[in-house]
């Protein structure tokens, strides 16, 4: 009886986490399914579920508008900056951080947090409004400039974290033997620590490949592929908003599930838990 | 310490150099001179340009072109900056009919009245009008617009009903629908913004309203109607503007809604929606009235290439392109002697373009046509979906337009 | 004071290493909240004074955009944190090579870019899209919902939409703290004939706390500046404050009540952080 209960109660726990697991896949597979269908299958009365005529015609439009690689580069070279920028600025603040006495580096991780409360649109007006005046909008700079103020707390949280884990020892043991703090800085703490940095790379490449916000605010006639699938929204295309939609999704899943696989949760939740 | 201030100092100013040379060598291109464009377009009409048009100009003068989209309100701040910093990398542009003013009043246009001969004689009289300013022309117009009204012909012959031909017709047909399918099909631009204010500023002429009244008996008239009819609307209305249009028509949402020619295309060619037709639309209670709008073409001053974007302006005005430009996108040429050339499948399409065109109302070309965009857009709001009292509305909307109306006014004068 | 000098005698070297990030952060954070708070003020106009103030504060759109940020949070907030717990502890009771695939499967959103999810929803809520057809196909309905028509559905809509992208980074702060709990607790609690719910209660709920206000703290600030999706979704129709600070600038050319917008917004996001660490009584 116990067991007849039991089981009952196992198949409805699994029931109930195959739809939710139905419904985080069906939105990521209708983006993919509108992309290959034909306009007869998606606009209709009541639009057909499963994916039973293709057609490759929105991907050869997208292709053929010359409309894709302009957004392209300019996410990626974005990105790749932002990436860059935080680093340069990250590596030594949160290694600083790191060897700052406790309640300092504390409080120190706290204003940081504090930055994030400050809402985009506050930051992302007062740059739009000046670099109207310095003619600065469209710029992969001005982007770059802002992408960072985002990716910069997000990359020296983590790095925090990886800094901590090295252990101090390494570094008296080198001061005792006539190191200067730069060169423990730059032969043993970034060596050994260079798996970590590139993990705080990647989340500030991510967090810079999916900014909208600064991004709508400070592009007018070069967007980025974000921007790119808004256009499409606005214009009320399904077809290419899908198909936009797929490459600007592509190279973020992979890089996330690369670094989850890769990774455990308390990465994610480390950087937070000071 | 000191040496890690500088190598800090020395790291940052490395990034930022690369950062400048990256910038300072992307716009260079090769020796052909290249004519940078800018114009507010859909995919469709990008890919036409880019693939039929353009070429040729490129070939026939030597030229590169290159274009980029912009959106009608984001071109006044981009080209005001790029007029304050003194670097205006852009020669010739598009721009939308109803955001003229600005440009002219900032002084960001160049005065073209030197060059007016440029403008073919098959260009109607009416159509020039637009592009003048204190009788100095600063704008070319290549491309007139007028809203005609598709309507689903096989939903209308399944419910016996014939396309409204004034307001009275346009609510039963709505009821008609409402009743039969439970949900409203009837659709009217009610996104917000431009073509919310479009949408009602036709309703108000064809009721014989002013046009920034806000409190006649037009005004009136037309809100009253709109609130009898606004339940029996479909409920994508409220996302209706000129491009969601075609995928309400397209998906059986709307069987009944006006658009931009631009959607025959559209819904013929590329959605293959056939039994989608049009004709030009009902009339107001008073008067029959389609509100032209369309593109002109502009030269922004400071700009370089200033030949080649004259050519550039001609070419775009010239019988050839115009023709690709109807066949291809269904727009409304801006010469008379293009019209013959529509393709068969267009021609019943135009003739409703042609009809709708004759009760042509143009809008007044103001400094305050965004103000009163927002004012519109907050009478519909209080007024449709919100219910509230039609004439206490349009009296404060009335009221605060009389305000904007005499600042701008001031401001004018100093 | 002292303890200030003490850190600047002793850590000179750190305070240098620091100085690009401070100076960053005055640059790009700083001088540009400060801006942000002199344009509130109508700079434009010649003279300083309240005028975009009383302008907001009369303006009812701007009234629906707090109702609809608060709701949208409040409820998007409640249906992550119940998503991501009950996901969390299945995946930590499944452990193994299921836990990995489970928690690779339910990451998934992760991946997605904000915008992308929007325009996915969109297909979705659509008057004739797929949530009406799958509910048509189960003969749930008849005819269709305008989802996004306003009022509760659209904000109920437009909180799972938010709901959809943000669980699994709910889910792994939570699964990182359902770790941390030391194995012992249950193994002693189930010695002493705890039930499951019992265990739930006692144990995993007052060690996860920590977790969980971490969660609700990081996930809250971003809710209430939640912007693409509503903008995607439902444009002009369903303000909330940060897509009304942003029409207001980009649509109406009016910095002035956009900044207003955007601190009453950064406000809000204040109250709700130093509320709720009052409330919850931890530093």
């Amino acid at each position: 009886m116990g067991l007849v209960v039991r089981t009952a109660m196992r198949g409805m726990r699994l029931l109930g986490l195959l739809l939710v697991l139905g419904w985080v896949v069906f939105p990521v597979y209708l983006m993919v399914k509108i992309s290959l269908s034909p306009p007869e299958a998606v606009l209709r009365p009541v639009p057909e579920i499963g994916l039973h005529r293709i057609t490759l015609e929105h991907w050869r439009r997208l292709l053929s508008s010359g409309g894709l690689y302009p957004p392209l580069i300019k996410s990626l070279t974005v990105a790749g900056l932002t990436v860059l920028l935080s680093l340069l600025i990250g590596v030594p603040s949160a290694y600083a951080i790191a060897r700052l006495p406790r309640n300092w580096s504390y409080r120190l991780s706290v204003a940081m947090f504090l930055s994030r409360m400050l809402p985009e649109v506050v930051i992302a007006l007062p740059i739009a409004v000046i670099f109207i005046r310095l003619n600065l909008l469209d710029t992969v700079m001005g982007l770059v400039f802002a992408h960072t103020v985002k990716a910069l707390p997000v990359a020296c949280w983590l790095l925090i974290g990886v800094f901590r884990s090295i252990p101090r020892d390494l570094e008296e043991q080198a001061s005792v033997d006539g190191a200067t703090t730069w060169q423990i800085l730059f032969r043993i703490v970034i060596p050994l620590s260079l798996g970590g940095i590139a993990v705080a790379g990647v989340f500030a490449y991510l967090l810079s490949w999916d900014e909208f916000t600064y991004a709508i605010y400070l592009c007018l006639a070069k967007p980025t592929l974000p921007l790119k699938v808004y256009y499409y929204v606005n214009r009320g295309d399904w077809f290419l908003t899908s198909a936009y939609a797929v490459v600007t999704t592509l190279p973020v899943i992979v890089l996330t599930y690369v670094l989850h696989l890769f990774l455990r949760e308390d990465v994610f939740a480390g950087s937070l838990k000071e | 310490m000191g040496r890690v201030l500088r190598l800090n100092l020395l790291g940052v100013s490395a990034v930022l150099t690369a950062f400048l040379f990256l910038f300072g060598c992307s716009s260079r291109g090769p020796q052909r001179p290249v004519l940078r464009v800018v114009m507010g377009l859909t995919e469709e009409e990008w890919s036409v340009m880019k693939t039929e048009v353009f070429p040729k100009f490129e070939q026939r003068y030597a030229c590169r072109i290159s274009a980029y989209q912009v959106e009608a309100n984001d071109w006044i701040r981009k080209l005001e900056a790029m007029e304050r910093a003194g670097r205006v990398e852009v020669d010739v542009f598009a721009q939308d009919n109803m955001r003229l003013y600005p440009l002219v009043a900032k002084d960001l246009v160049e005065d073209v009245s030197q060059y007016a001969d440029l403008i073919p004689d098959e260009v109607p009289k009416a159509l020039r009008g637009v592009g003048i300013f204190n009788g100095k022309l600063y704008f070319f117009p290549y491309r007139p617009n007028v809203q005609i009204t598709f309507y689903n012909a096989e939903k209308f012959a399944e419910y016996g009903l014939n396309p409204p031909r004034d307001w009275d017709e346009l609510l039963s047909v709505a009821k008609v629908f409402k009743e039969r399918e439970g949900i409203g099909k009837v659709g009217l631009k009610l996104w917000g913004g431009s073509p919310t204010a479009t949408q009602i500023y036709e309703m108000v002429i064809s009721a014989g309203g002013e046009p920034f009244s806000f409190t006649d008996e037009g005004w009136r008239r037309t809100f009253r109607f709109l609130k009898e009819l606004y339940p029996y609307l479909s409920p994508d209305s409220k996302r209706a503007k000129w491009d969601t249009t075609n995928i309400y028509l397209a998906n059986g949402s709307f069987y009944l809604a006006q658009n931009w020619p631009f959607a025959i295309g559209v819904l013929v060619k590329t959605y293959h929606k056939d039994y989608i037709k049009a004709y030009a639309g009902w009339r107001g209670p008073v008067r029959p009235a389609h509100v032209v709008g369309g593109e002109v073409l502009g030269l922004p001053k400071g700009g370089e290439h200033r030949e080649l974007a004259l050519k550039f302006v001609k070419f775009m005005l010239s019988r050839e392109v115009q023709t690709i430009l109807l066949r291809r996108l269904g727009w409304p040429p801006v010469r008379t002697d293009v019209y013959a050339e529509v393709e068969d499948w267009q021609r019943p399409y135009f003739e409703a373009v042609k009809t709708a065109l004759k009760d042509g109302v143009f809008r007044p070309n103001v400094l305050f046509w965004g103000e009163f965009e927002k004012l519109v857009n907050s009478a519909v709001t209080r007024i449709l979906v919100k219910g509230e009292d039609v004439d206490g509305v349009l009296q404060e909307c009335g009221e605060k337009m009389q305000e904007v109306m005499r600042e701008a006014q001031t401001n004018g004068d100093g | 004071m002292e303890t200030v000098d003490r850190l600047l005698k002793k850590n000179r070297f750190e305070l240098v290493l620091l100085l690009p990030l401070f100076l960053y952060f005055l640059v790009f954070v700083a001088l540009p909240f400060l801006y942000n708070l002199l344009l509130s003020f109508s700079p434009a106009s010649g003279s300083l004074g309240l005028t975009a103030y009383r302008e907001v504060f009369s303006d009812p759109r701007f009234g629906s955009a707090v109702v609809n940020t608060l709701v949208i949070s409040a409820v998007s907030l409640a249906l992550e944190l119940f998503l991501g717990l009950g996901l969390a502890m299945w995946i930590f009771k499944a452990r193994g090579r299921w836990a990995r695939i489970w928690r690779l499967a339910f990451i998934l959103p992760l991946g997605v870019p904000g915008i992308v999810s929007a325009a996915n929803m969109r297909y979705i809520f659509d008057v004739h899209g797929y949530l009406n057809a799958i509910l048509q196909r189960i003969g749930l309905l008849k005819g269709v919902v305008d989802w996004m028509g306003g009022g509760w559905p659209s904000l109920l809509a437009i909180a799972v939409a938010d709901t959809w992208k943000v669980t699994p980074l709910v889910m792994l702060v939570l699964l990182a703290g359902l770790k941390s709990i030391p194995k012992e607790l249950y193994d002693s609690a189930r010695i002493d004939g705890a039930d499951a719910w019992q265990e739930f209660f006692y144990i995993t709920l007052p060690l996860l706390r920590r977790f969980i206000t971490m969660a609700i703290i990081i996930r809250g600030i971003d809710a209430f500046r939640i912007f693409e999706l509503p903008l995607a979704l439902a444009g002009n129709n369903i303000p909330v404050l940060s897509t009304y600070a942003y029409f207001e600038y980009a649509q109406y050319d009016s910095p002035a009540t956009s900044a207003v917008a955007g601190l009453v917004l950064g406000v809000m996001v204040l109250v709700f952080v130093l509320g709720y660490i009052k409330v919850m009584g931890e530093g």
